[in-house]
């Protein structure tokens, strides 16, 4: 019997296929960004908000993720930018050959920004590289505070966290000082935004982080 | 699901590791789980072994090291047989 020491990642296959969309990424000045939370969190309102204050002349896509329906497509789709839906039929998490698969449907065609909208998942979602600059992180104030200390591996792994639908605050017990510690406490390298997609508070910030790293982005392709 | 997969994963990653020694048949599978690799233990050992029922790898024994602290899925050894 012969023991053969490995330190081979599990999710190797995934891992090389999101390298070379990372690569990709890079040569042709994308920034791609990976938004993960619990289903209910707001993230499709949160890109379609996101979209309407972008410039019409970005390259801008969206791809959107969801176990069945087409209907976060159909809503993205109303801003103007390209949007591909990629359903899942079972999966709770996209992988990067999805990814891979659904960029070659626009034939090459090159972004300055692709949005990828995950399956509302904080588990499974995370273990997925798709080749992304960064994981964002959304949290909504109707859901626990604790939910950094319960899912930490989705805000370990993120750059931002949003902490969303806070027009709901005067309602709801929520105590944000409480979610934001325990959120920092995972990850103290974490940007934090408050925003609410119903009265637009807070997404100037967001909208001036988005612009500083696709303009950081630009430089670097320059170069 | 995502055990489902993980497992699948698993078996893929070690047929090829044992491709690498011809003649030699694989009997152990070591892989190290953190715990904020977002993976259940015993969901995967439970999927690894209704799947290597009655395939190539049947037989095939799953070690896993489960740590605390860490985003770890990685498979650390491969056992094989002469």
């Amino acid at each position: 019997m012969e023991r053969v020491p490995l330190e081979k990642k599990v999710l190797s296959e995934n891992d090389r296929i999101a390298a070379d969309l990372r690569g990709r990424f890079a040569d042709d000045g994308t920034l791609a960004l990976n938004f993960i939370s619990s289903p209910g969190s707001g993230k499709t309102l949160f890109l379609e908000r996101t979209l309407e204050a972008l410039p019409k002349e970005l390259r801008v896509a969206v791809l959107t993720g969801d176990i069945q329906t087409d209907n976060d497509a159909r809503r993205l789709s109303r801003v103007g930018f390209p949007v591909q839906q990629i359903t899942t039929a079972g999966a709770c998490h996209l992988d990067a050959r999805m990814i891979d698969r659904a960029l070659s449907a626009w034939n090459g065609d090159r972004f300055d920004l692709l949005l990828i909208e995950n399956v509302g998942n904080l588990v499974c979602p995370t273990s997925y590289d798709l080749g992304e600059e960064a994981k964002i992180v959304l949290l909504s104030v109707t859901e626990g505070e604790d939910k950094p200390l319960k899912y930490p591996g989705a805000f370990l792994k993120s750059k931002a966290m949003v902490l969303n639908k806070i027009d709901l605050l005067p309602y709801v017990r929520f105590d944000v000082r409480l979610a934001r510690g325990n959120a920092l406490q995972i990850n103290p390298d974490l940007t934090l935004f408050e925003t609410s997609c119903t009265t637009e508070e807070g997404l100037d910030h967001w909208m001036s982080w988005l612009q500083a790293r696709l303009a950081a982005h630009a430089v670097n392709v320059a170069c | 699901m995502h055990e489902m997969g993980i497992a699948s994963s698993i078996m893929d990653a070690a047929r090829g590791e044992a491709a690498r020694f011809p003649g030699a048949r694989l009997s152990r599978i070591g892989v190290r789980i953190g715990e904020w690799a977002g993976v259940d233990t015993e969901s995967l050992r439970f999927c690894f072994e209704s799947m290597v029922l009655g395939s190539d790898l049947a037989g095939v024994q799953l070690d896993i090291d489960y740590c605390e602290r860490g985003a770890d899925l990685d498979i650390a050894f491969v056992e094989l047989e002469d």
